[in-house]
């Protein structure tokens, strides 16, 4: 059998390899984690992001345990590596979170960097982060032509339905009185 | 059978004219010719008081390009020019011109130095640009009416009466023949008025504008006594005199403001109602309503059908027709 050139083709395979090994892909996600929590919003590689989000959204189902739970503190002593974070964890995000069941963090790609390589990079950051938001929506001025069209019409819907609705409740009461 | 009979006096526009003309009165189709023939003969003139071509400097002050300024002719260059110089984008969106602070017409010449900005639909405060919109919607629907019908009925345009845009629709009063009186249009009228008002907007003609003496204007309307009697207001209201009149095509009317710069600016457009306004006086004038969208702000079917619905009630001007006219009630035509 002929193993070198199966290794070598990479069809189908979906890990991603980052860093130099397989420890050093580990090192990087986790100081990605650790930048991420404490500034809660953070533009990396589009990949290095992608991969990190599902390790930082598992933290977070670790930390709703609460903190009296052994393994989610070993969970927060490993992928943490400032201590202070752990804390931030445990009593700001977590919290946070309670109402949610997943998709906590939320990715937008961003033009590529400015340099010779060109990466492909993106902004990861946790919903509810104080920050302004990235997409605002803009909806067009109350006082466009089509607009003004519509309120009128909006205004109409509602004075006919003021109307009826005395004349509805004015027939009900005859009808009461009357039976 | 009076539907019937009413159905023919419409005809298409391709059919021959009549010119069956008692001495006194000259045809339709004279008269549009010698109001152009004024109106061109006017404008020619007025171009011929700059023989030499003289540069102004124009500022623009709008938001984005900051700073630029243009060396435009005077009398000639137009605010449409100066857009051309900054990009296809300036020259589709801007409907109107402000001008020193002061409205402008996309197509009326500049006369001297000046600072620019220009007006889209969707600024900050588009009232302007909306009341324009209605004003040559307004206009379209004249000038369709005017043809419609054949040589032998009469049809008088009064004015366009300047209703505000969340009213639901813009509106046009006319006298029609007194053999007309009878007539309720019907769905299948309505629906041939605004095939003509397509035919127009497809045509993509420019509203041309020119500022006349009132002596002129009044020559040009000697038929019409209501258009002459509203350019003696307006010629009394203005201090020199001057009335506004605007043209598109073959057709030329006095307005009360600014228009859009061209009737391709139209994208949805309806004609959909024509209500009698009862006066004291023996001659009943048809207030003729309808509803358009401009390309920039297109509305889905769905919606536009609840426009039109409501398009269809009767619209009164905010508290002038009331105080003009003692006795003024409306009759609606159901359609």
């Amino acid at each position: 059998m002929r193993l070198s050139v199966a290794a070598a083709i990479s069809h189908g395979r979906v890990h991603r390899r980052l860093g130099l090994g397989p420890r050093s892909r580990l090192d990087m996600l986790r100081n990605l984690v650790t930048g991420l929590v404490r500034h809660e919003r953070i533009e990396t590689h589009w990949a290095r992001a992608d991969e990190m989000r599902v390790y930082a959204e598992r933290l977070i189902d670790y930390a709703k345990r609460g903190d009296a739970d052994e393994a989610a503190m070993r969970m927060a002593d490993f992928w943490l590596t400032e201590k202070d974070l752990i804390h931030k964890l445990f009593k700001v995000l977590a919290p946070r979170f309670q109402a949610h069941s997943g998709n906590y963090t939320r990715l937008l790609q961003i033009p590529n960097r400015e340099n010779l390589d060109r990466a492909k990079m993106a902004v990861i950051e946790y919903k509810g982060n104080p920050f302004p938001p990235l997409i605002v929506l803009h909806r067009d001025n109350e006082k466009t032509l089509l607009n003004q069209l519509l309120k009128g019409y909006r205004e109409d819907i509602l004075k006919t339905r003021a109307t009826q609705a005395p004349e509805g409740a004015a027939a009900s009461l005859h009808t009461g009185t009357a039976v | 059978m009076a539907a019937r009979w009413a159905t023919r006096c419409l005809r298409s526009q391709h059919a021959r004219f009549i010119s069956t003309a008692p001495a006194s009165q000259l045809s339709r189709a004279e008269i549009v010719q010698m109001r152009n023939e004024l109106f061109t003969k006017e404008k020619e003139r007025q171009l011929s008081l700059y023989p030499r071509i003289e540069k102004i400097e124009v500022k623009y002050v709008g938001k984005s390009h900051p700073g630029t300024s243009f060396v435009m002719n005077k009398a000639l260059s137009t605010p449409y020019n100066c857009a051309m110089h900054l990009s296809e984008w300036h020259c589709k969106k801007s409907v109107l011109a402000l001008v020193d602070g002061e409205l402008w017409d996309m197509y009326r010449p500049l006369t001297k130095s000046c600072e620019i900005q220009f007006l889209t639909f969707k600024d900050e405060n588009p009232e302007e640009v909306n009341k324009a919109y209605w004003r040559s919607c307004a206009m379209i629907m004249a000038c369709v009416l005017k043809q419609a019908f054949k040589d032998e009925y009469s049809v008088s345009l009064i004015r366009a009466p300047e209703v505000p845009v969340i009213s639901g629709a813009f509106c046009y009063d006319v006298v029609l023949d007194s053999r007309l009186d009878d007539w309720k249009p019907t769905e299948d009228n309505f629906r041939s008025l605004t095939k003509e008002a397509y035919n127009l907007i497809h045509k993509d003609l420019p509203f041309e504008t020119l500022h006349v003496d009132a002596k002129v204007a009044l020559e040009m309307f000697q038929h019409n006594r209501y258009k002459m009697d509203s350019i003696e207001q307006k010629a009394s209201q203005n201090p020199e005199g001057i009335v506004k009149l605007h043209r598109f095509g073959d057709f030329v009317d006095i307005s009360e403001g600014l228009h859009i710069p061209r009737t391709s600016f139209c994208f949805q457009y309806e004609v959909t109602a024509a209500h009698n306004l009862q006066t004291s006086q023996s001659e009943s004038i048809r207030r003729f309503q309808g509803v358009s969208l401009p390309v920039h702000l297109k509305a889905h079917h769905t919606v536009w059908r609840r426009l039109l619905e409501r398009s269809r009630r009767l619209v009164i001007e905010e508290g002038s027709l009331e105080a003009k006219d003692g006795s003024l009630e409306a009759k609606t035509v159901s359609t």
